[in-house]
């Protein structure tokens, strides 16, 4: 063992104290009489002492404490232990490490690349200004086209301001996330995001209406409609993590990777595992569009009755059940 | 007794398929069960005819013996879980009741048995021979000699004829109640006398006869405030010749529900006939044209509300059986029903109609009863149809009954694409048919759609 050894004080993974031991024998104990202190009631105001030998190696002599002195590996009460490279032993419910200078330590992490500050396009104030103004657009337009109705302005002025308001307090979380965790607000980087996700979240049944529609889909609508929703879940997710944490893209994006898709199984193992309940519910799609929205082709009256035989066969299935 | 009063409700004329639509329709008169004692016998008209009739107590003293009550026992509880009245018709014990009240000795043979109970007397097991799903009657068999019985009646009465109903009416007792022939009611689906007089739930089974004691009915059906209803006698004594010339093994619970089956096939082939062999009438509803009435069973109704505040106007217009087959408490079949939406607007845009018009489309009509132990959930395929000059956004579903192996539920829905902002959204629903002849209906049907310009 060299001539300078450290004495770690470890809490979990982490060191919690390190002493620099130079001249021996050094005591360990509670009492102030002691060269390293430990503030643990369960070890002895005079527990142990660390002292070199005849042929220069070091030993640990327990001091005759109330609870002992332990090895770690293998689990052993001990009197005396000459002290080997990142050896520990454990006084009380504190566990003490070893460790000479000649200790070889890992090469530092590759950093990315170091950039200079710059500003993405999320922190621009127009970029901000136009997220919100379209998601209040869109959500004023939602509103309108799916009201048949009389046209209510309080109702529609609601129905803006409430997502946008809520867009605005959803940032604000962030912000003080961002101010505690990188002592920055990126308060309209946060708005941005806020509103384009608000916005894709207007449009995606919108969209998901059209495409159903014009090519006539059953139950791909529901499975596309689920994949955009939790990209844009993710996407969000992702970015707002971004202003947040430090942590590279690359372990941040298989973090929110990770959360998304456990969403949607979440989501979806119900649908897909459970029983069918029992109903009289008839699920086909129902949205109707003007003509010029269709690009499927009408079938023949014959080609559409000559799909029976296969719903026939279908619920003979559930029969055969029972 | 509350298995009771729903079997006699439930075996009612049902309600038309309610509209998918927020208006409400004259609805013809709904069931509804009078409270007890809520007679009106002075409502009863003064016909010579009745004059000829003895006297009512001396009657109910000369047949009194020829009705029991008949109770379905549930083997686990080992009580009564329903009742009903049944009469005797031959001297080695055989009996008439409906179908509905002994439908738990078919459906479940294995939790459920039958009892006769004459009055101040032990009750008797009974047999169930045969059933007659259609016309709501079954035929039971007591296992010994009866003194008395009833003979059935030849000829129909004039209308008007004084007719007694007899029963056990809520577990109450026998009782006779006086009332009067009508006739058949027209063009119904399923044959029934209309009789005026008051018949309640546990008299479901029991006779009502001339003042001769001849039989001229069976008690069936209720609509309250002395709106009553009669299985025809003919269709009792085609069910008990039958069931006099049947051999043993033709009444094991097996055979029974076989039996029913075919009943049921038979009559879905015999509407399915008729319906084809009649053109199918086109009604305008707005620039479309689409089904009108099929034939006079079908009972039509049409509306448009009037709401000042309303965007859109939405015209209704639906026909129904009205009738339909009971199978069990919770399961019915045998039944046809369509109706249509016309939605048009001038204050709304294409798109805001279209929303519209989606709702509309979104919500169905109903179907008949029935449990998961009775039928499959419904599945659906779905596509874009051109038919009679108009692009349909169409869907049709089908679901499959447990039981009886070969019978289906359909339901057709089918939308014309929003022209303009106006469109026309129907629905066809059929109960208990193959899926040939469902399917040739449906057909038949969708070709009944189209555009008039």
């Amino acid at each position: 063992m060299d001539e300078v050894i450290f004495l770690e004080v470890i809490e979990g993974d982490a060191v919690h104290a390190r002493h620099r031991l130079e001249r021996f024998p050094v005591t360990v104990g509670r009492g102030y009489g002691n060269d390293v202190i430990l503030d643990d009631p369960k070890v002895s105001p005079v527990h142990l002492r660390i002292e070199r030998t005849e042929e220069g190696g070091l030993v640990v002599r327990d001091l005759g404490s109330r609870n002992g002195t332990f090895r770690m590996e293998p689990w052993a009460r001990l009197a005396e232990m000459s002290l080997a490279q990142d050896a520990r032993v454990m006084v009380g419910d504190t566990v003490l490490r070893f460790r000479g200078r000649s200790y070889p330590v890992p090469e530092a992490l590759e950093a990315e690349a170091p950039v200079g500050p710059r500003q993405r396009i999320f922190e621009r104030p127009q970029v901000f200004l136009g997220a919100l103004g379209g998601a209040m657009l869109a959500a004023l337009l939602s509103s309108y086209l799916t009201r048949y109705d009389k046209t209510d302005l309080g109702e529609l002025v609601f129905s803006m301001l409430l997502p946008t308001a809520m867009t605005l307090a959803w940032a604000g979380g962030w912000s003080i996330a961002s101010r505690i965790a990188r002592r920055q607000f990126y308060f309209r980087a946060h708005g941005s995001i806020g509103s384009l996700v608000l916005l894709g979240m207007l449009c995606i049944p919108g969209l998901m209406l059209v495409l159903s529609f014009s090519l006539a889909w059953a139950d791909r609508r529901q499975w596309l409609g689920l994949l955009c929703y939790l990209g844009l879940i993710g996407w969000g997710l992702f970015w707002h993590l971004r202003y947040v944490t430090r942590w590279d893209a690359r372990r941040l994006g298989a973090i929110v990777t990770a959360i998304v898709l456990g969403l949607g199984t979440l989501i979806q193992a119900q649908e897909v595992l459970g029983n069918e309940e029992f109903s009289y519910s008839l699920s086909f799609p129902r949205a109707l569009l003007p003509a010029s929205f269709r690009i499927m082709p009408a079938a023949s009256v014959d080609e559409f009755f000559g799909e029976a035989a296969e719903l026939q066969r279908q619920v003979d299935e559930l029969a055969k059940e029972k | 007794m509350v298995a009771l009063l729903a079997l006699v409700i439930l075996s009612q004329a049902p309600a038309p398929a309610q509209p998918p639509t927020p208006a409400q329709l004259p609805a013809p008169e709904q069931v509804a069960l009078p409270p007890p004692g809520q007679g009106a016998p002075e409502l009863v008209p003064q016909l010579p005819v009745a004059t000829l009739t003895p006297a009512t107590h001396e009657l109910f003293e000369r047949i009194k013996r020829r009705v029991a009550q008949v109770r379905i026992i549930e083997s686990r509880s080992g009580t009564k879980s329903s009742i009903g009245s049944a009469f005797f018709v031959s001297a080695e014990g055989h009996a008439i009741t409906n179908y509905h009240v002994v439908s738990d000795l078919v459906l479940h043979p294995e939790d459920y048995t039958a009892e006769l109970v004459q009055d101040g007397q032990e009750p008797v097991p009974v047999k169930l021979l045969d059933v007659d799903v259609v016309h709501d009657l079954a035929v039971i068999h007591l296992g010994r000699q009866v003194p008395d019985f009833f003979q059935l009646l030849e000829k129909p009465p004039p209308q008007g004829t004084r007719l007694f109903a007899m029963g056990n009416p809520r577990d109450l007792g026998i009782t006779i109640v006086e009332g009067t022939y009508n006739g058949l009611v027209h063009d119904a689906l399923y044959d029934r006398v209309h009789f005026t007089g008051a018949i309640n739930p546990g008299m479901s089974g029991g006779p009502s006869l001339t003042g001769e004691g001849r039989v001229v009915g069976v008690n069936v059906a209720t609509m309250g405030n002395q709106v009553g209803f009669l299985v025809p006698v003919d269709n009792a004594r085609a069910l008990l010749t039958r069931a006099l010339a049947a051999k043993p093994e033709d009444s094991t619970p097996a055979a029974l529900l076989d039996s029913v089956r075919k009943q049921l096939l038979e009559h879905q082939e015999f509407i399915t006939e008729r319906l084809l062999a009649t053109p199918l009438p086109q009604q305008s509803l707005g620039p479309y044209r689409v089904p009108g009435r099929w034939m006079p069973f079908l009972k039509c109704w049409g509306d448009t509300p009037h709401d000042p505040e309303a965007q859109y106007t939405a015209t209704s217009y639906q026909c129904s059986s009205e009738e339909d087959l009971y199978l069990s408490s919770d399961h019915r079949t045998g039944a046809v029903s369509y109706s249509h939406q016309y939605l048009s607007s001038t204050k709304l845009g294409a798109l805001r109609f279209s929303a519209l018009y989606s709702a509309y489309f979104s919500s169905d009509p109903s179907v008949v009863d029935a449990t998961r132990d009775d039928v499959t959930n419904f599945r659906c395929h779905s596509e874009f149809v051109s038919s009679g000059g108009l692009t349909l956004r169409a869907a049709l579903c089908l679901r499959a009954y447990k039981r009886f192996p070969g019978l289906y539920d359909l339901v057709l829905r089918a939308a014309s694409l929003p022209s303009n902002t106006q469109g026309v959204d129907t629905s066809f629903m059929l109960a208990g048919f193959t899926p040939e002849n469902a399917l040739k209906l449906a057909r038949h049907y969708l070709e009944g759609l189209s555009w008039t310009k």
